[in-house]
């Protein structure tokens, strides 16, 4: 494999592989927030801190 | 401040970025690769600097514009928004990537061309100076801290790794430098590149411009999600703690007993 070779290589495999991962991170994340969106929603009936007395 | 971070939307414009930088990298490869002719000094070598200076190019002028400036409006009391820091905290992430890059496909040209991998050049020291502060950066996030502490911290570190830009632009005219000056204009801004070849490097500059914008967007969503996520699981705690406040005041009044730790009145 010559230099320019593998500089293309190298530059766009990265870049590929970041973006993959970016894409997933982002998966991740709004998966997360969904779950966590979950526990708030039950505890909707649940009293606020100025009921509690 | 408290400013509570919205799940981003999806917007449309961000794909279609992302497919024209794709698009347009496709033929900046095919161009670089098979339909330019070889340097008449450099030869095939000179494929390399259809790549290269894009890549420099967006991790040190667009990468350095988004962050300095998100920061400098982040800073600003009337444009002081979280919208800014996250996206300068996208930007440098991404940048990272771009200054890696950078000094690889620099390194790969560099060891046919000067017969070495490395040297303490002033635009190669200057530039991975640039990624060290990037990296530092992003462990400078990780820290624990309220957001407006986290945003006001990072911010002032974006300025600060903002100096090494110019350092790094005009690190070939101040020094005397084996890295050589301009590639596409001499100091006289006449054109060094011509015909295919010029299309060919502006084409590069299209599309590695287009892909840092939709790697930017994608990890200002991450950003937004991540703190989206942490203000849910910060309700979730409050509304455990409220409903265990609740319970006890709860006890407490209907327990006409006294508690066997504090002894009868």
């Amino acid at each position: 494999m010559s230099y320019v070779d593998a500089g293309y290589a190298v530059a766009l495999a990265t870049l590929f592989v970041y973006a993959v991962g970016l894409v997933l991170r982002r998966r991740r994340w709004e998966r997360a927030l969904r779950v966590s969106e979950a526990p708030v929603a039950e505890a909707d009936g649940a009293p606020g801190p100025g009921e509690r007395l | 401040m408290s400013e509570r971070a919205l799940p981003p939307g999806r917007p449309r414009w961000l794909d279609v970025v992302g497919v024209l930088g794709v698009i347009a990298m496709g033929f900046t490869v095919w161009l670089g690769l098979w339909v330019t002719p070889p340097d008449v000094v450099q030869g095939n070598l000179a494929r390399l600097l259809y790549i290269h200076p894009p890549i420099a190019t967006v991790a040190l002028y667009w990468v350095g514009i988004v962050a300095a400036g998100g920061s400098l409006l982040y800073l600003w009391p009337r444009t002081r928004s979280l919208f800014w820091d996250r996206l300068a905290a996208s930007s440098v992430e991404v940048g990272a990537v771009f200054s890696a890059l950078t000094l690889v496909t620099g390194s790969l040209w560099g060891r046919p061309a000067w017969g070495v991998w490395w040297t303490w050049d002033a635009r190669l020291t200057s530039t991975a100076l640039l990624l060290l502060l990037e990296i530092g950066y992003m462990a400078l996030r990780r820290v624990p801290a309220e957001p407006a502490v986290r945003a006001r911290r990072c911010a002032v570190a974006a300025l600060l790794i903002a100096i090494d830009i110019p350092i790094v632009h005009f690190s070939v005219d101040w020094w005397q430098t084996l890295h050589q000056g301009g590639t596409v204009l001499d100091p006289g801004f006449d054109l060094r590149v011509h015909g295919i070849m010029l299309w060919t490097l502006g084409l590069g500059f299209v599309a590695f411009s287009l892909i840092f914008v939709w790697l930017l967007g994608v990890r200002y969503q991450v950003e937004v999600l991540q703190d989206a996520v942490g203000d849910q699981e910060l309700e979730v705690s409050l509304t455990e703690r409220w409903s265990e406040d609740t319970e006890l005041v709860g006890v407490g009044a209907g327990d006409p007993e006294p508690h066997p730790g504090r002894g009868a009145p």
